[in-house]
């Protein structure tokens, strides 16, 4: 490698040399000229073929990457279209069980005691799959108010209340591994005295 | 690498992209949605709130909840926009 480096720098050192005519090693300029142009012509050869070589390279990884792009699209396409599979396939009982209900409940014929107790029954196959797939209710009554879990729907000033604190849940909230599918709608209690509070430093 | 993002600020909604070998992505929130609302909260803990969360306790803290400031932006106080927006929104123009 060193002397392919060395190589150049001689050729272009000779080149200088038969500009300035009279060469240093008493060679006539035509010799020096032969030497300079093989040398140059050799040169171009040995790059030529690294450029080519380097195309080469980046043409094969380009397309290399491309291939890559392709593929994590469809693996993306197909995690979106399949994420469902598992959760769907535990739905279906719940579905069935729904199905059973409603045959069992011929009018005129069926018992409220059973009907509900099949609902109970189903209700809990279906928290069982929510529990399996980490989605959890959020039911805060009582609780102090959160905005990033619940939605305040209005303030009433209530009686026996801490203010802020949630006193009635309109609609539980969900959450799906820590993050939120839907807000718990909530009434809270007003503060005293809120309505009129501005905080000067904002 | 330099990278390049890009926001847009809008009045009710933002959203926040970045390129990506030459294409733009738009980038999710903490709570994975793709766009946050443009809300700001003080409330009177002390805490400040941006987005969503914000946008939820708005009915609580009406005076301490700034929306839509983008239309004020900008603005001088004497601007038709500004002195039309004082009585429109619960929070108080200064």
């Amino acid at each position: 490698m060193s002397i392919d480096e060395a190589m150049p720098e001689s050729a272009l050192q000779q080149v200088e040399d038969t500009g300035q005519d009279t060469s240093p090693e008493g060679l006539p300029p035509d010799v020096m000229e032969i030497t300079s142009i093989e040398g140059l012509a050799k040169q171009l050869a040995e790059t030529s073929l690294k450029a080519q070589d380097n195309w080469d390279k980046w043409v094969r990884s380009q397309a290399e990457f491309e291939n890559f792009k392709r593929r994590t699209e469809k693996d993306l396409q197909n995690a979106h279209k399949y994420a469902l599979e598992k959760f769907a396939r535990e739905l279906l009982m719940v579905m069935d069980s729904l199905e059973l209900g409603i045959k069992a409940s011929t009018p005129g014929l069926s018992e409220v005691e059973k009907l509900r107790e099949g609902m109970e029954l189903t209700l809990k196959q279906l928290e069982a799959v929510f529990e399996k797939f980490g989605i959890l209710a959020i039911d805060p009554l009582g609780e102090k108010f959160n905005p990033d879990q619940h939605q305040a729907m209005a303030a009433q000033p209530v009686e026996n209340a801490e203010p802020n604190t949630v006193v009635k849940v309109f609609q539980k909230g969900y959450s799906l591994n820590d993050r939120l599918l839907r807000p718990a709608m909530v009434v809270i209690a007003q503060q005293v005295g809120e309505s009129t509070y501005i905080d000067q430093k904002a | 690498m330099t990278k390049i993002i890009g926001i847009d600020l809008g009045t009710t909604n933002s959203c926040v992209a970045i390129l990506e070998s030459g294409k733009p992505r738009v980038i999710e929130n903490s709570e994975g949605a793709r766009t946050t609302p443009s809300i700001i909260a003080f409330t009177p803990d002390n805490e400040i709130l941006v987005g969503q969360s914000a946008k939820r306790q708005a009915v609580t803290n009406p005076k301490n909840t700034l929306y839509a400031v983008k239309r004020l932006i900008g603005r001088r106080f004497k601007d038709t926009v500004v002195q039309k927006d004082i009585h429109l929104v619960p929070y108080k123009i200064a």
